[in-house]
């Protein structure tokens, strides 16, 4: 039981917010965000007390990796709830408990994909991720973009959901267990094969690979921003749990069939998402288009079907999800005044110096400019896949990161160079303030001191390769 | 063991995926569209219960049960958002949503 520490913090929190949300009214309702934020943060600390070990049928494992992971989707979710205190009590007032205990929940599947060691529970934590994100989309649903968002996500996850299960069947098939590492040791056939493809091609639905992306501009576009900065960071991580999971299942993997199609991925989703952001004039479309650049080199780090090319990918997401969670706040906190519109910026720096120089530090660290987080995380990546012998996508890589600065800086160019029409400042809550600093001293603290977060995320990596042989519950 | 093989049924299965990912991508109205998600998921289900049946390990048929109450949730999540889509837009047809472009 004590393996499952984590993830039973997590669904025993949001059993205590759903109890909260169907008692009694009385007070202030701001109160629920900072109970899941301080719940969040306080099963975060939990992570470094956790024992190593197994669960009795050996289903779900924890070790570096799983912390790791762990720690990162706890950060995203705990950064997502500071930042939703302001949004959530000034949006839907009365349905800030069911908010928080739908974004707990979807981080308790990510904490279980983290560690799973069998098919079933991957696939019931992926869902638990999931289903959650449906209707957090939609909670601005008076609005018909909002709904709309919403819809096309869920038309999207529920495809996914459905090659994946329809996938794993043959996986299942093909291996008679629901054990991975029972199943990726088995002889290889066209059946498994056949299988691994489609759990892919759900698996790269809910990182948004092109050509599975169609669904992220409109859903960031559209959905509650606080919970966007959560859905454009937190699945990402869990899709990476998720494919290294199935592929070191055994400590050898099943990127016989995966590599190939993991690297041309990743270079249409480098390509597209890059290219895209280039001519996007509204703000949250041009981070997602954007994050679907980003989720491209987490696939190139995939692809390279090293433990290694896994370390540089967590280490990247770290970085990651401080950065892009922080643009996002700010995105949040000024386009609900000004509007999405990159013209709305004209002038921030003089408005509200503050955000600005944020948002400047949250987009150089995106766009990989030296001593803020970004940059540690693309050396290092690029680093491991030139080692890996991946020279032509390194330098791919890097142009296109040279082609983001373009986009990257437009935002940067409006605020700081153009001059403002209404020279006010712009009013922030204290709790969004609060999520901005807490974004800011993550990719600042990254940018200075990566040495020790590189070395746990190697370390993570190289875990996956010790997991010791399942318990099995033979039929 | 008489009565049909192992391949029907996964043909069967394949059949039932292949209209219900037809379906997806092709019908415009919300409940045909959430209608055929279900037929995937019930290929997939069919799948798994024939593996376990002509394989001989519990375990498919196990999943098969996970596998229904996963999709159940997200066909119950799928309703709702339908309801709400047609009380905001009035209509039920996929082309009305088109508020947002890409």
């Amino acid at each position: 039981m004590e393996a499952l520490l984590i993830p039973l913090s997590v669904a025993g929190l949001a059993a205590l917010l759903l109890l909260a949300d169907i008692a009694p009214a009385k007070g202030d309702a701001r109160g629920i965000g900072s109970f899941a934020a301080l719940g969040l943060f306080g099963t975060l600390a939990l992570t470094w007390v956790v024992a190593p070990g197994a669960d009795p049928s050996g289903s779900y494992v924890s070790d570096a990796f799983t912390v790791f992971v762990q720690r990162l989707v706890l950060l995203a979710g705990a950064l997502a709830c500071v930042a939703s205190i302001d949004h959530a009590d000034a949006h839907f007032p009365k349905r800030q408990g069911e908010f928080y205990l739908l974004l707990v929940a979807s981080v308790f599947g990510m904490t279980l994909i983290a560690g799973a060691r069998e098919l079933v529970l991957l696939l019931v934590g992926f869902e638990t991720m999931g289903i959650p994100q449906y209707v957090l989309a939609a909670m601005h649903k008076d609005k018909k973009v909002g709904v709309e968002g919403a819809t096309k996500l869920y038309l999207t996850g529920a495809l996914s959901a459905g090659l994946t299960i329809y996938g794993a069947s043959f996986l299942v098939g093909a291996a008679g267990t629901t054990f991975l590492p029972q199943i990726v040791t088995t002889a290889p056939s066209a059946m498994l094969g056949f299988g691994a493809l489609l759990v892919l091609a759900g698996i790269a639905f809910k990182l948004g690979a092109v050509p599975f992306h169609m669904w992220i501009p409109d859903t960031y576009a559209s959905a509650p921003a606080p919970f966007v900065a959560f859905l454009s960071v937190a699945p990402k991580v869990a899709v990476l749990a998720t494919v290294a999971r199935i592929s070191w299942a055994s400590g050898e993997g099943m990127f016989s069939w995966w590599t190939g199609d993991l690297l041309v991925l990743a270079a249409l989703t480098l390509t597209v998402g890059n290219l895209f952001a280039l001519p996007q004039r509204n703000v949250r479309r041009l981070l997602a288009w954007s994050g679907i650049g980003h989720a491209g080199l987490v696939l190139l780090a995939l692809g390279l079907a090293t433990t290694d090319g896994i370390g540089a990918a967590l280490f990247y997401l770290t970085t990651y999800v401080v950065s892009n969670i922080g643009a996002f706040v700010v995105a949040e906190a000024v386009g609900g005044k000004v509007g999405d519109e990159v013209e709305g910026w004209n002038g921030l720096a003089r408005r509200s110096p503050g955000l600005a120089l944020a948002m400047l530090l949250f987009l150089l660290s995106l766009g990989g400019i030296p001593f803020v987080a970004g940059f540690w995380g693309k050396v290092l990546l690029f680093r491991t896949a030139w080692a890996a012998g991946q020279s032509a996508m390194v330098f791919y890589g890097a142009l296109l990161s040279v082609v983001s600065l373009f986009y990257y800086l437009k935002i940067a160019r409006a605020m700081y160079v153009e001059p403002a029409k209404d020279p006010t400042p712009i009013a922030v809550g204290r709790a969004t303030i609060l999520a901005i600093v807490l974004a800011l001293i993550g990719v600042i603290g990254l940018g200075m001191f990566p040495a020790p977060f590189y070395d746990s995320a190697e370390e993570a990596g190289t875990a996956l390769l010790v997991t010791g042989p399942v318990a099995l519950v033979t039929p | 063991m008489t009565g049909p093989g192992l391949t029907a049924y996964l043909i069967v299965a394949a059949v039932m995926f292949a209209l219900g990912l037809y379906g997806v991508l092709s019908r415009r109205n919300l409940v045909a569209i959430v209608v055929s998600v279900e037929l995937m998921a019930n290929a997939a289900n069919l799948n798994l219960v024939a593996f376990s049946r002509f394989g001989g390990h519990p375990q498919g048929e196990a999943f098969a049960l996970f596998a229904l109450a996963l999709t159940v949730a997200e066909v119950v999540v799928g309703l709702a958002l339908v309801v709400l889509a047609s009380r905001v837009s009035g209509t039920l047809e996929a082309d009305a949503m088109s508020e947002l472009k890409g």
